[in-house]
C-alpha cells in the first residue's frame, strides 16, 4: 500500500494581489522618502566642520552610503513588511493554495455522537464547527480578499446528502451545515465522494462550466468509516481528513437482542443480550430490562466484560463480548423490549437496543385447492395461530358473500387454483396463472432451470436454488406492477405483483412437479413468503431496524388519522399509500418509532404497530479515532486540528505594532 | 560639575592651598619695567652676581671690578642676575563652541583660568585676561597681587560664551595690547572656522611664552559613546549651520579621524613655533592637569 507523504503545511493566501499591492505600493515610497527626507533628530554641536568633512568623506568613499543598513528604517520596512502580509491573510493550510472547489464531506455517523469534544459537544458539533471555521477562513478575505473556492457541503452517515451544492455564498454552505442533523447510522463514504465528483463536473448551481480541476474532498470524520477500502482516488483528487474525536474508546454498548416466546407460556418472552465493550480494560455494567418503558428487570449482578483485543491474524480490533439472558418474563405483544446498559461512557446511542416483542400467536392461513401433503406439512410446521382449507368453489362464494373475507386472513395460499376475484388480500400462488391482474399467461415451458436471483430479497433469504429443476412451467409475462425475483431464461419463476389492497407471491408451477419440496430452500422459501405477505409485502414489524431503514408496512382497512410517534417525544402525521400502505423514515435515530391509528376493520385490536431501532454497536461502537484513512490504494494521514486554516494575519497586525513601538522607542532615544 | 555662580565656586579653598605652592615659569628671561622678584637669565642689575665679561666700549664703568684690575691689569665687568616681573597673559574664548559638551568647556575654562590667573596672583606677577567672542574682545589687565582675586573671578564669571570667535584678531589684540612679555595662556577649542594659524602665527615671537591649552569635551572625542548615532541634523552652536549626518559607525570614525587630524595639525604648529600645546579632556580633574600635566610640561613649578 502506497501512504501518501504526510502533509506538509503551506501558507493558503486569501488576498495576496491585495498583499503584493500594498507592499508595492508603499515600500519603494518609505525607501524614497528615507532618502530624500530622513526624520533627523536636531542636535547642536560645537563646530560642524569635522562632521561635515567626515560625511563627505564617508560618502565619496561609499557612494551608496545611504544604503547603508539603519535600524529605524529596518524597523519601518519589516512594520510595513507584516501590515502588507497581514492584508494578504495568510493563513496555515494544507496546500490548498489556487484550489477552486472544495467538498465538505461531514460525517454523522453513529460514532460522531460520542461527547467528547472540547466542550462536553458531540463530535458532529466539533465537525461542524470546525467546517464553519474552514469556510469562514476561506471566504474571510473582506475587502482585500480574492476569489475564494466554491465550497460543497454533504453529510454522510449509511447515504450521503448534498446539502449544498458547489457555491461562492459561505453563508449558504454555512447554513448548511448548521442543518446537519446527528444520526445513528452507519459510516460509507462512497456515495458522498461520487457525489462530489459528480458535482464538480457538472459545474456549480449557477451552471457555470466546469473545470478539469478536481474537487478537494475535505473530510470531517473520527475515521471509522466502513466503506474506506473501496475507495480510491483519481488522478490529481486530494483528500485532506480532520480529525474529530478523541483517542479513547471507553464505550459499552448492546450488540444485539432478540426475544422469544416461551412454548409452555406464550405470554411471556425470553431475552437475548449480546453485550459488547470497546474498553481496553476488562470493565463490569448492570442490564436492565424494560418494557415499553416500564422497568421490570435487572441482572442480579454486574456482567462482565472482557478487553477489546487484537485479531492475530488481521490485526483488526475485536470487542469484548459477553452475553446474558432475561428468562421468563411477561410481555404482551407488540410492546417494545428495551435492554440497556449502565455503564457511563461516552456515546449513549448504543447504551440501549430494542425490540418488538412477537405476536402471541402465528399467521392465520388459508389453503385453497387440493390442499397437497407437502404444503399443507409445511404451514402446519410453522405453528400458525390458524389454518384453514378451502375447495375452490367455497372460497369463492366466500368472496362473492363478503369481498374483504381475505382479510380476515394473514395469508391466503392458492395451489393450482384459480379464483374469481383477487382484488385485495395477499395471496401466495402455486401454479396456475392468476386471473384480473396484469400478469399474462402465453404457454408452458418445459425444462426450466433459474438463471438469475435476486439474492437479496427477503424471499430469498436462506434460499438456494442452484438444485432447482422444474420440469413444466407457466410461462407469463409480467406487469409493471410485477417484480421478478427469480428468472430463467424463458420467463420469471418467481415474482410479487403489488397493486393497492393486493399482494401476490406468484410461483408459476407445481412444486410437487419439482424436486424442490425435498430442498430444505423450499421450506425456507415458504416461511418467508408467509411472513413478507402478512407482512404486507414489507419487512415485519417485530424485526428491529437499523438506523437508515424504512419502516413500511399496511394498516388495516379504514384506519383512521394515522400519525407517526418517535421515541424522541416527536411526532408527526403519517400519509398513507393506496391500499393501506405506509413508509416511514429513514429512521435515522435509534430507538422507537410508533404507528397509530384510529378505527379500522380490526376495531378491538390494536391500534399502534411499534419499530425498533437499534444502533449497530459492532460497526459504529469503536470510538477510538483513526489517524488515517486508509483508502484502497493509499492512506491520507490526519490533518493536525491546529494547523487546519489558522488565520494568521491577526498575529502578523500585532507584530507590526509592536515593531512600530520599538520604532518609535528608538526613534525617542535618539531624539 | 555645576555652573559656578560665585568666585569661591570658581576657585574652592582646597584647590587654593594646592596653587599657593605653585608658580609660574617662563622658559625665557624677559626684563621687567621693575625689579622684581623673578629671577632671569638675563643678565642686569641684582645683588646676585652672576658672572664676569670683558669691558667693551660704552660699558657702565660703574660695574667694572676694580678689583681684579689691580691684580690683573685687565678691564672685567661684573655681571648679576636681574630680578624682574612676569606679565601672565590669559586668553580665554568666549565664542559659542565652547558653551558645549559635559562637563562644560566654558565653564571648565573659567576655572582653569581661574585658577592660572590665581598663581600669577599670589606670585606678584601682572596679570592680565582677554576674551574672544562675537568679534568682541574684553580684556581685564593689570592686576597684581592676591587682593586682586575677587576681581578677577568676577570678570570671568561675566563671561558669556557667544557667537563666532575671530581667533585671528584676538591674538593681534592681545600682541599689540603692550602687555610686556610674559607668559602667554591661550585656553580654548582651537575650532575656528577660519584656522588658528594666523591668530598663533602673531602671537609666536612676540616675547611671549605660549602655551595653547586645547580644551575638548568627552562628546566631542567620542560622539558615539555620548549617544550621538543615528540619523542627524547637527547644528553649528556659533555659525547654526547645519550638516545632515547618518552617524554610522563608519561616519563617526571618520569624524573621529578629522579630529585627531586637527590636533595633530594644531600640535605641530605650536611645536614649529615653539608653542607649547596641550589638550585638555573637560574630564580632567583640575587640580590633576595644573599639579601634574601643567608642571610637567614646564607652565607651573
Amino acid at each position: 500500500m502506497m501512504v501518501a507523504p504526510p502533509p506538509i503545511i503551506a501558507v493558503d493566501w486569501i488576498a495576496p494581489v491585495a498583499g503584493a499591492v500594498i507592499a508595492a505600493s508603499t515600500i519603494p515610497p518609505l525607501l524614497a522618502l528615507y532618502f530624500l527626507r530622513l526624520r533627523r533628530s536636531r542636535r547642536v554641536v560645537a563646530a560642524t566642520m569635522h562632521w561635515r568633512r567626515a560625511a563627505e568623506d564617508v560618502r565619496a568613499n561609499a557612494p551608496f552610503q545611504r544604503l547603508r543598513l539603519s535600524l529605524l528604517l529596518l524597523l519601518q520596512l519589516l512594520a510595513l513588511g507584516l501590515v502588507a502580509l497581514a492584508i494578504a491573510q495568510p493563513q496555515v493550510d494544507l496546500g490548498l493554495a489556487g484550489a477552486e472547489k472544495i467538498a465538505l464531506l461531514i460525517d454523522r455517523s453513529g460514532s460522531m455522537g460520542a461527547m467528547d469534544g472540547a466542550e462536553a459537544t458531540t463530535r458532529l458539533d466539533d465537525a461542524k464547527r470546525q467546517a464553519i471555521d474552514r469556510i469562514r477562513a476561506l471566504h474571510g478575505g473582506g475587502l482585500f480578499a480574492g476569489p475564494a473556492p466554491s465550497i460543497m457541503v454533504i453529510a454522510f452517515a449509511s447515504e450521503a446528502i448534498v446539502l449544498c451544492p458547489f457555491t461562492d455564498s459561505s453563508a449558504q454552505a454555512i447554513a448548511a451545515i448548521e442543518s446537519i442533523e446527528a444520526t445513528d447510522e452507519l459510516s460509507a463514504i462512497g456515495g458522498g465522494v461520487e457525489l462530489a465528483r459528480s458535482f464538480a463536473a457538472i459545474g456549480g448551481e449557477d451552471g457555470a462550466a466546469s473545470t478539469s480541476v478536481p474537487a478537494v474532498l475535505e473530510v470531517y470524520s473520527d475515521g471509522r468509516i466502513g466503506d474506506l477500502a473501496g475507495l480510491s482516488l483519481r488522478d490529481g483528487e486530494r483528500v485532506i481528513f480532520h480529525r474529530i474525536g478523541g483517542e479513547d474508546s471507553p464505550n459499552v454498548g448492546i450488540g444485539a437482542v432478540a426475544v422469544t416466546r416461551l412454548p409452555e407460556s406464550p405470554g411471556e418472552v425470553r431475552v437475548f443480550v449480546r453485550v459488547v465493550s470497546w474498553r481496553t480494560s476488562p470493565t463490569k455494567t448492570d442490564l436492565e430490562l424494560r418494557v415499553d418503558g416500564r422497568l421490570v428487570a435487572v441482572t442480579p449482578s454486574p456482567v462482565d466484560l472482557g478487553a477489546a483485543t487484537q485479531d492475530a491474524d488481521t490485526g483488526a480490533l475485536l470487542p469484548g463480548q459477553t452475553q446474558a439472558v432475561f428468562p421468563g418474563v411477561q410481555v404482551p405483544a407488540g410492546a417494545v423490549v428495551e435492554v440497556r446498559v449502565t455503564a457511563d461512557d461516552l456515546l449513549a446511542a448504543d447504551n440501549a437496543a430494542r425490540v418488538v416483542a412477537p405476536r402471541l400467536g402465528g399467521l392465520k392461513i388459508a389453503l385453497v385447492g387440493r390442499g397437497s401433503f407437502v404444503l399443507r406439512s409445511v404451514i402446519q410446521g410453522m405453528s400458525p395461530a390458524s389454518f384453514e382449507t378451502f375447495t375452490p368453489e367455497a372460497w369463492n362464494a366466500r368472496v362473492a358473500k363478503d369481498p374483504l373475507a381475505p382479510d380476515a386472513f394473514d395469508v391466503v395460499v392458492l395451489e393450482q387454483v384459480t379464483v374469481q376475484s383477487m382484488a385485495r388480500g395477499r395471496y401466495l400462488m402455486f401454479g396456475s396463472a392468476p386471473v384480473g391482474t396484469s400478469i399474462v399467461p402465453f404457454g408452458t415451458k418445459e425444462q426450466v432451470v433459474p438463471r438469475s436471483i435476486r439474492s437479496e430479497h427477503p424471499l430469498m433469504q436462506y434460499v438456494n436454488l442452484d438444485d432447482l429443476f422444474v420440469a413444466s412451467m407457466t410461462a407469463v409475462a409480467p406487469g409493471s406492477d410485477s417484480d421478478v425475483v427469480v428468472e430463467a431464461s424463458e420467463g420469471p419463476m418467481i415474482l410479487t405483483l403489488s397493486r393497492g389492497p393486493l399482494t401476490l407471491v406468484y410461483v408459476p408451477f407445481d412444486p410437487i412437479d419439482t424436486e424442490w419440496p425435498f430442498q430444505r430452500s423450499f421450506v425456507n422459501f415458504t416461511a418467508n413468503a408467509l411472513a413478507w405477505l402478512a407482512a404486507g409485502g414489507l419487512p415485519a414489524a417485530d424485526e428491529p431496524l437499523r438506523p437508515g431503514d424504512v419502516a413500511a408496512g399496511r394498516l388495516p382497512a379504514g384506519a383512521q388519522s394515522p400519525r407517526a410517534q418517535f421515541s424522541s417525544g416527536t411526532t408527526a402525521p403519517l400519509s398513507l399509500l393506496e391500499g393501506g400502505r405506509f413508509t416511514l423514515g429513514p429512521l435515522r435515530r435509534a430507538g422507537t418509532a410508533t404507528i397509530a391509528w384510529q378505527g379500522g376493520s380490526q376495531t378491538g385490536l390494536s391500534t399502534s404497530i411499534a419499530y425498533a431501532v437499534n444502533m449497530d454497536c459492532q460497526a459504529e461502537g469503536r470510538l477510538d479515532t483513526a489517524l488515517e484513512l486508509q483508502l484502497a490504494t493509499n492512506s491520507v494521514a490526519a490533518q493536525p486540528s491546529r494547523a487546519a486554516s489558522q488565520s494568521v494575519w491577526q498575529w502578523l497586525l500585532l507584530a507590526a505594532a509592536l515593531v512600530l513601538l520599538l520604532e518609535w522607542w528608538v526613534w525617542l532615544r535618539r531624539t | 560639575m555645576s555652573d559656578p555662580r560665585t568666585v569661591d565656586e570658581l576657585l574652592d579653598s582646597r584647590l587654593m592651598a594646592h596653587l599657593d605652592r605653585l608658580d609660574v615659569v617662563s622658559k625665557k628671561i624677559f626684563a621687567g619695567k621693575i625689579h622684581g622678584e623673578r629671577r632671569s637669565r638675563r643678565r642686569g642689575q641684582s645683588v646676585e652676581f652672576a658672572d664676569f665679561r670683558n669691558y667693551a666700549h660704552g660699558d657702565d664703568l660703574r660695574f667694572v671690578d676694580w678689583n681684579i684690575y689691580a691684580r690683573l691689569d685687565r678691564l672685567f665687568l661684573k655681571m648679576f642676575l636681574e630680578e624682574e616681573d612676569l606679565s601672565l597673559v590669559i586668553a580665554v574664548d568666549a565664542s559659542a563652541s565652547m558653551d558645549f559638551g559635559t562637563p562644560n568647556k566654558m565653564q571648565y575654562a573659567r576655572r582653569l583660568a581661574m585658577a592660572l590667573g590665581y598663581i600669577g596672583l599670589v606670585n606678584n606677577n601682572r596679570v592680565s585676561l582677554f576674551s574672544f567672542s562675537d568679534d568682541r574682545i574684553e580684556r581685564l589687565t593689570g592686576l597684581r597681587g592676591r587682593r586682586r582675586t575677587r576681581e578677577m573671578g568676577q570678570w570671568l564669571l561675566q563671561l558669556q560664551p557667544r557667537g563666532e570667535a575671530d581667533f585671528t584678531a584676538a591674538c593681534r589684540a592681545i600682541a599689540l595690547g603692550g602687555q610686556g612679555r610674559g607668559v602667554l595662556l591661550l585656553i580654548s577649542d582651537f575650532l575656528f572656522s577660519d584656522g588658528f594659524e594666523k591668530g598663533l602665527r602673531s602671537v609666536a615671537g612676540r616675547g611671549f611664552d605660549v602655551y595653547a591649552l586645547q580644551l575638548l569635551a568627552p562628546d566631542e572625542i567620542d560622539p558615539a559613546r555620548h549617544g550621538l548615532l543615528g540619523d542627524l541634523r547637527l547644528v553649528d552652536s556659533e555659525s547654526a549651520a547645519e550638516v545632515e549626518v547618518t552617524a554610522s559607525s563608519a561616519v563617526v570614525q571618520q569624524y573621529r579621524d578629522r579630529l585627531d587630524a586637527h590636533v595633530a595639525s594644531l600640535r605641530e604648529y605650536c611645536v614649529r613655533r615653539s608653542i607649547a600645546h596641550q589638550v585638555v579632556e573637560t574630564s580632567l580633574q583640575l587640580e590633576t592637569l595644573l599639579v601634574d600635566y601643567l608642571r610637567r610640561r614646564g607652565l607651573l613649578a
